[in-house]
């Protein structure tokens, strides 16, 4: 093959763009979440995998049993006193990057639970990227939220966590 | 059949039968009951009626026995009245097996003292919890006003009412 | 020497010896781990893979839903009613609903009870639906997923379409029900009548010759039926045990004495008789459903009572008095004449229960729920003794405990 035809076909085939948004394509298209069921939320979660709502569509359909295969830890229902240091264990365990999505009201402020066994919000023990309000939320709410969260990871790109 | 000794008082409430043992004689009660058939215990739980005005209570803590003959499909309520602190009781948990866990919940939920229980440790709080949520004196807790961040936290005592 | 776990546990003594010479070993399991249904943790412990004992410590989902209770107004209660068994929320206000109506004295009319049992059944569905496609993940069978939440998203959008939410409904309310059902539903509920037999047809075809999950079910977690009920085990865990005990025949409430259907065993006793249970279960509710809906009476959905239930939207522009009731509810509430009651209804998982005591003000005194799945986990030390390891799965998921349920 001539020099000529070489850079005629490379010139129809190669893409140039920054490393950065390389690797946030990357990360963004295939964000597994943690398969960590708290509560009601849980179920919608399960329905969010089904076939009607289908999450594989957005590459997150692999819900990893273990938190060291994770990125995303998805906190599906309320969180209770006895659970906050287990849950904060957990993401103490998944590698870095990782995200978190809040799912629902519960997870989010407490919902209609306002009283002494529940953490009033889970962002008091691990920080939340997304939240979902609902109670609990649809997965059209859930699939939302990971479409605003793989913008976010697109957007943020090579650069570490601040 | 449960001697007539035991109860200090029956009735009927909203379709179902109930009767008052002395809290002393709770064991012997069950016991009685369970020969005559009630080999179910549907469920054991207590009443705070910490300043309640409806009627005039025996003592502050009611402990509910639900049991039920599932051959004749009859139920009966058994009461018994505490008070102390800690309030006491003997177990039941060697007549009726589900009432192990009950009872474990109704001491950490109202601090009652089942004696005679083989393992009457926390089951729902966590173990180094103070207090005893359900009682009518422990605060509901949470926030007081939303979202203004000001809550207890965990572990701290709650403040005596 | 002992080592003290969590909850004063007592586990295995260091260096004690197991059958096959080797040392016993104590591993936790949970409570995050994707085959404990919830966040339920057991602490085993193993001689080879072998379960020698088992002790489950629970609590990590408490709730405080029955604090929470005593702090709400009585019609405000049923909402956190929908969350404790978060699975079957009708079947849960239905228990508190018929109590406080109990308490009241009062007494729905018979459309509202006919709408009671619909809204019950589905609920019976869609919770079976969601245990046959998580046991089926469990046991090796993961297409079953798929099949079930096809279904469970028909009944969703059901619930959606006559209370307006997918799964906390709070649709039976003390007084009668949320609202009446929409031609739409009624079309729906229809088609989705005549179709379910198929699908549960569908179910059996992929699993019930399956010899893969038969090898995994069949004589695994045995529970004689004089243990179930020593055990105070209700629904499919005590009905797979051969005792044919169903409140809904037993002691019928909300007309289920007029519906012809039968009480589903089996005298297998073990994780395959809970699951042909729970497969007739669903069948039976399809005929219940059915036979409610051919024969749905006409007329009001709700008790005729303004201290009660709020009077309807377009008296609110026209009657003063309206106005007063209405405005009266919502502020103070109603007082409840003291007393209490204990109503149960048959859920999915078995007796689920309401205590309530009223001291004759607009708030409980004390509402206990009692839980079926928090009983039914008892058992479990008893079913899972001598098994192996993998097996302990299948014993918790035919047990089909919800977590919400047994920590509330």
């Amino acid at each position: 093959m001539g020099v000529e035809a070489l850079a005629e076909s490379l010139g129809q085939n190669v893409l140039t763009t920054t490393l950065g948004k390389l690797i946030g394509w990357g990360r963004g298209n295939s964000v597994w979440p943690l398969q960590f069921g708290l509560a009601c939320c849980a179920i919608e979660m399960i329905h969010t995998a089904t076939a009607s709502v289908d999450i594989a569509r957005f590459g997150s359909e692999a819900f990893r049993a273990s938190p060291r295969q994770a990125d995303l830890l998805i906190v599906s229902g309320r969180v209770s006193q006895k659970m906050a240091p287990v849950l904060r264990t957990v993401y103490d365990q998944m590698p870095e990057p990782k995200w978190v999505i809040s799912m629902g009201a519960c997870a989010s402020t407490g919902g209609v639970f306002n009283n002494y066994a529940l953490l009033q919000g889970v962002d008091k023990v691990v920080p939340v990227d997304v939240y979902i309000p609902g109670c609990p939320p649809r997965p059209e709410d859930l699939l939302n939220a990971l479409m605003i969260l793989q913008e976010r990871i697109k957007a943020q790109g090579i650069t570490p966590r601040q | 059949m449960i001697p007539e000794t035991l109860i200090t008082e029956k009735g009927v409430s909203a379709g179902d039968s109930w009767i008052t043992v002395g809290a002393e004689t709770v064991h012997d009660a069950l016991a009685a009951l369970r020969e005559d058939g009630y080999r179910l215990l549907v469920f054991l739980t207590c009443v705070d009626h910490l300043a309640d005005s409806s009627r005039e209570w025996p003592a502050r803590f009611e402990i509910v026995y639900q049991l039920r003959n599932m051959e004749s499909r009859e139920q009966i309520r058994v009461r018994a009245f505490i008070d102390g602190d800690p309030p006491r009781i003997d177990s039941v948990s060697d007549l009726f097996p589900p009432a192990n866990w009950d009872e474990r919940e109704t001491y950490d939920m109202f601090g009652v003292v089942f004696d005679g229980h083989p393992d009457l440790t926390r089951i729902l709080m966590p173990d180094d919890w103070v207090g005893h949520p359900l009682r009518r004196d422990y605060p509901v807790g949470g926030e007081v006003v939303e979202f203004s961040e000001e809550h207890a936290t965990w572990q701290t005592a709650p403040e005596k009412a | 020497m002992t080592d003290t776990v969590a909850q004063g546990i007592t586990v295995t003594k260091t260096g004690e010896q197991g059958a096959f010479g080797g040392e016993l070993l104590t591993i936790n399991f949970g409570p995050h781990h994707p085959s404990t249904h919830g966040v339920l943790r057991l602490i085993v412990d193993l001689d080879g893979e072998q379960v020698k004992r088992i002790k489950p410590v629970i609590g990590y989902l408490h709730t405080g839903i029955e604090k929470q209770a005593e702090a709400l107004r009585w019609q405000q209660v049923v909402v956190v009613t929908d969350r404790h068994d978060y699975l079957s929320p009708p079947i849960n206000n239905l228990a508190y609903a018929l109590a406080v109506e109990r308490l009241l004295g009062i007494e729905v009319p018979p459309r509202a009870n006919a709408l009671r049992v619909i809204m019950s059944e589905l609920t019976r569905l869609s919770s079976h639906l969601v245990w046959l496609g998580t046991s089926g993940i469990e046991l090796g069978a993961s297409t079953m997923l798929m099949y079930c939440f096809r279904e469970r998203d028909t009944i969703l959008d059901m619930n959606e379409e006559i209370s307006g939410f997918r799964m906390h409904t709070s649709y039976i309310r003390p007084g009668g029900v949320f609202a009446d059902a929409t031609p739409r539903f009624l079309e729906m509920l229809d088609r989705f009548v005549n179709q379910m037999p198929r699908n549960i047809d569908e179910y059996e075809a992929l699993l019930t010759m399956n010899p893969i999950f038969r090898s995994r079910t069949i004589g695994i977690g045995r529970l004689s039926a004089e243990d179930a009920k020593v055990l105070g085990a209700t629904g499919p865990m005590l009905r797979g045990s051969g005792v044919a005990w169903d409140l809904r025949k037993t002691m019928p409430y909300s007309g289920y004495e007029n519906y012809d259907f039968e009480i589903a065993t089996s005298d297998m006793c073990d994780c395959y008789g809970r699951y042909l249970v729970r497969i007739k279960e669903m069948r039976e509710a399809v005929k219940i459903l059915r036979q409610a809906l051919d024969r749905l009476p006409d007329g009001p959905v709700n008790v005729d009572d303004r201290k009660v239930l709020p009077p309807p939207r377009e008296e609110l522009e026209t009657s003063m008095e309206a106005v007063i009731h209405h405005f009266k509810l919502f502020t103070e509430g109603y007082s409840v004449p003291a007393g209490d009651v204990y109503v149960a209804v048959e859920s999915g998982r078995g007796e689920n229960g309401c205590y309530v005591v009223s001291d004759g003000t607009h708030k409980p005194r004390r509402v206990k729920f009692r839980a079926a799945s928090f009983v039914n986990l008892q058992p479990i030390e008893r079913m899972a003794m001598n098994h192996m390891v993998a097996d302990m799965v299948a014993i918790i998921g035919t047990a089909d405990t919800v977590l919400g349920d047994v920590d509330r």
